[in-house]
């Protein structure tokens, strides 16, 4: 027992040696395997352990508040925690005692309310607690009203015993990673612990599928898992679950409420959800009825419950159990529900509430710990011991305002067990979580569960939060046979690869992410030229620029819709003298709806809420450009050349992004949806640019400015020139960049790829729908331009009007074209 | 006594909407004093769905989906409700003659009583009353003492909100914690019963906020206009052994046949009129159009030499 010699537990109990020092039974063969490997093979399966976690991607986010969001890798400890199987039975039946007991309070207080009626539990126990959902009150009789899913944190008194230190209701978190702990282990327990068998867990995740099956009718999908998303700490969770459970993952985003039922919103239309499994907090799930700012929920949610069209796991209201001023009466509520004794003992607790039991913990503070009642606030947690004189006496005044809102509690020293750490083994206290499952009208454990081991020697709070590590629940014995699904742990990602599948809000994204980069880069690339023009303008004296630079200044104004802008006639004399100072708001005024600066922030937003599907470049390239644009736009006085290079820069940046876009996502997760953002969106540009500045009739030099402005402002002089090998003319231009079936650029060649896009959509049909029939008008339209016809000007006329006339029409289309593509596939209005 | 009460509540969007869940509560509950004779409701755009269910404080709620674009959601309550004055009249006169001292009452609120249990639920803090400062506590004592009749104490204290506080539009809307209109000592009907049962609650009495109608009446000689009226607010206090005591601290009377109740809840938020979930962008802003009529036109008269009447809406 060489490892072992330097153990030392200054705890009353330890759970591997007895008061005689000697070995408990259940901990033999471990101990044994773990002497006869040696220290160095403890250190090397540590080794394989930390490889395997972070190679499966499982991290815990925990919130600091200094450095905002840190994603940590989870850690598991090479020791498990033993549990003799005969013990376990024993823990399990006191579980399963308390879940029941919990479901019975939480459809009570949610109808009749005995237990208050009755005077089993002080109505300031629950009317005084958060969790209290006075939205869901009397839904307490409904059929699928359940706590479904409820988790126990315990830990070993001095006793002996395993006592009930927290229980969890709302959104219980935690079997995820009990999970990949169990799958870590297998994987070093070969070698390690070669001779020691153990329960298994697939049984409970079966029975966890066939609770969903039930509630579901049989269709598991028409169920899904509610996640607040990936800023959630316990994010990896939930992407696990949903895959072993094989449950769509949604935010409240990707839903919708009508009908008095709640949808899933998805390309291919909407798609009816019956049970929700969330990990969001009860408050969160409805911003109409419940938390009116919460952006996690679903409007409408509580309703469908109402209408009895939802069943949740857990209903909204369970918070209402995470209440440590139930803890004194579930003696009562236990005798007045099961007539039976509590089986777990639980921490003694005093409600504060009641005269005596006040008296009482006024008198004893110095030793109890004190809490509040509801777990809904901020946690506050005083040790008495611990307390100076003055905080003792502050706290004595909190207590005498609000008593019904606190319980002090015992405080316990619980059970150390062996934890591996720096090359050594040491003692440390551990907390369980266990989970319990509704099923039909009985509960079942899990034969296994989450340890969590104190993060420093000698402290009693544990918690993931705060940091320390993990172990898993061994229970000795063997399952029954047959109770073995072959192969049940399908570690596949349930990620949706089919364009149907996308969710709504996605595919709106990648929509507008197109829109919103063709727009930025159009926009800049026309106000670089303008840019330019004006500089050279002033260092060559060139006499007949001013006109053309007016017609390019115009449509920017025309195609930014910032106007009035270069338009306004009131201040005609001031934007002739200084057109820089307007062309800088059309740059940097973030407010101005149509700038350059705003066009960037709805791209950033765009951005964001893609960023699970962008590549880890794409993030790190819009990062830094983002963090120079806003220096670079809350700057004052650049000069204007400096202006001038900070908007290539951009442009490169923006090019980059554009091209890292295209390279990170597949078709099928929706970049065909960015390429149609794209193309809508540079052909409205495009139409908008030509109708300001080849639909007017002009003298000759003016003319090959202005043309030369419209081809540099879409990167296309070089193409142009390849193409004609002649000088600039109207006709000549108009063909290339609206008429041309070769050029990329050109409109013809977009709206053909349109029309050839749109048949890969899930709503595309065999006749033409609502968002193609424009396209195709546009298509004849252009095919019925005779630019000899249309390019005919009578003497007295400045503008050609036929052109005009057919490229006002396209726009019309266009945009038509965008607002049904929308309603179609965004609004869901028709279904 | 019958009144004609008209209750338009209209939410202007900047951008148009397409797709907007709202509760609305504009359905007068029915009383022991009072009885909702006739209601209908009007919406426009036209509702998608609708849906009516009654929550735990008794309101009538009222879910309303529009799917069709929108910039605008109008919701009116049209109702008709008859008012019994000598019932209330008697009530009050229970509630003096049962009424017990302040001291008595937190010795049995203290305890189990099955007739207390509901009106315990109105003795926490609630989402817009959430705390309660040292200062209003020690505000509101100085009327409450041990021996004091309950009743005759919170009489006294609704007569000094209406003596220390000033009544001002456009200081306060419906967010403005308590402490600040404790401090500015100026606000509306709204800010006086949210501040009144926050003070109530802080010395450990259940207190409730009452929403509702009052009618107004036009100077001599002008006539009264349409939609002059507005909604109104109040609270009440229970009573151990007694029941619920209403007091106007605004006008500094107690309810009687001038008052129409719409519904009660712990502060504002569970009886707004109407609240509303959108997707678009930008704001939105609420208009309110409250008129109430006496349908009886003898009742006039002996309205008219009242005193005037105090009140305002409020924007959310």
């Amino acid at each position: 027992m060489q490892i072992f010699d330097g153990y030392f537990s200054e705890s009353l109990f330890d759970e591997v040696f007895d008061r005689n020092n000697d070995v408990r039974d259940c901990w033999k063969d471990v101990l044994k395997d773990i002497e006869n490997s040696g220290l160095d093979a403890l250190k090397k399966k540590q080794a394989d352990i930390d490889w395997h976690l972070e190679d499966n991607g499982v991290t815990y986010n925990i919130y600091d508040n200094h450095d905002g969001q840190i994603s940590r890798s989870w850690s598991l400890d090479p020791i498990p925690f033993v549990i003799a199987g005969e013990e376990w039975e024993s823990i399990k039946k006191g579980l399963q005692q308390r879940a029941k007991l919990f479901n019975l309070i939480l459809k009570d207080l949610y109808s009749e309310q005995k237990l208050i009626k009755e005077n089993i539990v002080p109505a300031e126990v629950i009317f005084g607690h958060k969790g209290f959902a006075t939205e869901v009150f009397d839904f307490g009789n409904k059929k699928n009203f359940n706590l479904y899913f409820y988790a126990t944190d315990i830990a070993r008194g001095p006793d002996g015993k395993m006592w009930v230190v927290n229980d969890r209701t709302q959104a219980p978190s935690g079997l995820g990673y009990a999970i990949e702990n169990r799958l870590t282990m297998n994987s070093i327990s070969q070698e390690l612990y070669p001779n020691i068998v153990t329960k298994k867990l697939s049984s409970f995740i079966e029975e966890f599928k066939d609770v969903l099956n039930q509630l579901t009718d049989g269709d598991i999908s028409t169920a899904a898992l509610l996640t607040p998303g990936p800023h959630n700490e316990t994010y990896f969770e939930h992407a696990y679950l949903s895959s072993f459970l094989e449950i769509n993952m949604v935010q409240g985003e990707d839903l919708l409420s009508k009908n008095g039922s709640i949808w899933l919103k998805s390309l291919s239309g909407l798609k009816k959800i019956n049970t929700l499994l969330r990990r969001v907090d009860d408050r969160f799930c409805d911003p109409l009825e419940l938390k009116n700012d919460s952006k996690l929920g679903v409007a409408g949610l509580v309703e469908s419950m109402r209408q009895n069209n939802l069943n949740m796991i857990n209903p909204i209201g369970s918070a209402i159990l995470e209440n440590i001023g139930l803890n004194p009466f579930m003696k009562k509520i236990s005798q007045y529900f099961l007539k039976e004794e509590l089986i777990l003992p639980q921490i003694a607790t005093w409600w504060c509430g009641q005269k005596k039991e006040l008296d009482y913990v006024l008198a004893n503070l110095n030793k109890l710990i004190i809490k509040k009642i509801d777990r809904t606030e901020k946690i506050q947690v005083y040790f008495g011991r611990k307390l100076s004189q003055e905080e003792l006496d502050n706290l004595r005044v909190l207590l005498l305002q609000s008593p019904n809102k606190y319980v002090a509690q015992e405080e316990i020293e619980f059970s150390t067990a062996p934890y591996y750490f720096n090359d050594k083994i040491e003692p440390r206290n551990a907390v369980i979580r266990a989970f319990c499952l509704k099923k039909d009208d009985e509960y079942t454990v899990m034969n296994g569960g989450l340890v969590r081991v104190s993060s420093i020697k000698d402290s009693l709070l544990v918690s993931s939060q705060k940091g320390g590590t993990s172990k898993d629940l061994w229970i000795l014995g063997e399952d029954p046979k047959n109770n073995n699904p072959i192969n049940f742990f399908k570690n596949t990602q349930f990620i949706e690869t089919s364009i149907d599948k996308i969710p709504t809000p996605k595919a709106e994204n990648l929509f507008w992410l197109g829109r919103y980069i063709a727009r930025s880069i159009t926009t800049t690339r026309l106000i670089l030229h303008i840019i330019k023009k004006i500089t050279n303008f002033y260092r060559y004296e060139v006499a007949t620029s001013k006109e053309s630079q007016e017609i390019l200044q115009n449509a920017l104004t025309h195609m930014t819709m910032t106007y009035p802008g270069f338009m306004d006639t009131k201040n005609q004399k001031t934007l002739d003298r200084f057109p820089m100072r307007e062309i800088a708001s059309i740059i940097k005024n973030t407010t101005r709806s149509g700038s350059l600066a705003f066009t960037i922030s709805m791209l950033s937003v765009a951005n964001i809420n893609l960023k699970d599907l962008l590549a880890f470049e794409s993030w790190k390239l819009f990062e830094k450009m983002q963090k120079e644009w806003n220096e670079f736009i809350n700057r004052k006085g650049d000069s204007t050349l400096v202006i001038s290079s900070e908007l290539d820069k951009f442009l490169i940046y923006l090019m980059a992004y554009k091209e890292l876009v295209k390279e990170s996502i597949f078709k099928e997760q929706g970049l065909i949806l960015y390429d149609i953002g794209y193309k809508i969106e540079d052909s409205l540009l495009l139409i908008s640019k030509a109708r300001s500045i080849l639909c007017l009739k002009l003298d000759k030099s003016i003319g090959h400015d202005v043309l030369e402005g419209m081809l540099n402002s879409m990167e296309s002089l070089n193409a142009y020139r390849a193409h004609y090998k002649s000088s600039l003319t109207l006709e000549n231009v108009v063909d290339f960049l609206i008429l041309n079936t070769q050029f990329p650029k050109s409109l013809k060649y977009m709206t053909d790829e349109l029309l050839k896009e749109f048949k890969l959509l899930p709503k595309a049909k065999n006749y033409l729908t609502t968002y193609e029939e424009p396209i195709v008008e546009a298509l004849s339209l252009l095919k019925s331009i005779n630019l000899q016809n249309d390019l005919q000007i009578k003497e007295e006329e400045g503008i050609y009007t036929e052109l005009d006339k057919v490229l006002s029409n396209l726009a019309d289309l266009y945009l038509e074209c965008s607002n049904e593509f929308s309603n179609t596939y965004f609004s869901h209005y028709d279904e | 006594m019958i009144y004609n009460i008209y209750h338009k509540t209209q939410f202007n969007y900047q951008s148009n909407v397409t797709f907007s869940h709202n509760i609305a509560r504009l359905k007068p509950k029915n009383t022991p004093y009072q009885i909702l004779r006739d209601f209908s409701m009007e919406i426009q755009p036209a509702v998608y769905e609708s849906h009516e269910f009654v929550d735990i404080f008794g309101n009538t709620n009222n879910h309303l989906l529009i799917r069709e674009p929108h910039q605008f959601l109008a919701v009116t309550g049209k109702s008709i409700v008859e008012i019994f004055p000598h019932l209330i009249e008697e009530h009050i006169h229970n509630l003096k003659s049962q009424s017990i001292t302040y001291g008595k009452a937190l010795e049995r609120l203290s305890k189990f009583n099955v007739n207390d249990l509901d009106a315990k639920q109105f003795l926490f803090e609630s989402e817009l009353i959430p705390t309660h400062s040292l200062s209003i506590k020690q505000y509101v004592l100085e009327s409450f003492h041990k021996d004091r009749d309950l009743f005759e104490a919170t009489y006294e204290f609704m007569g000094r909100i209406f003596n220390d506080f000033e009544f001002l539009s456009g200081f306060s809307d419906i967010t403005t914690p308590v402490e600040n209109i404790f401090e500015a000592k100026k606000g509306v009907c709204q800010d006086f019963a949210q501040f009144a049962i926050s003070a109530l609650r802080s010395i450990g009495l259940p207190a409730k906020y009452m929403s509702g109608y009052i009618e107004t009446l036009p100077a001599k000689g002008e006539k009264k206009l349409f939609g002059a009226d507005a909604s109104h607010a109040w609270f009440a206090v229970y009573i151990p052994n007694s029941g619920w005591a209403e007091f106007d601290p605004t006008n500094n009377i107690i309810p009687k046949e001038q008052h129409i109740l719409l519904g009660s809840g712990r502060d504002y938020n569970d009886i707004s009129p109407l609240k509303g979930v959108v997707f678009s962008s930008g704001n939105s802003q609420l208009s309110v159009m409250v008129d109430v009529r006496k349908s009886d036109k003898q009742d006039l008269a002996e309205l008219k030499s009242n005193k005037e009447i105090q009140t305002q809406s409020q924007q959310q």
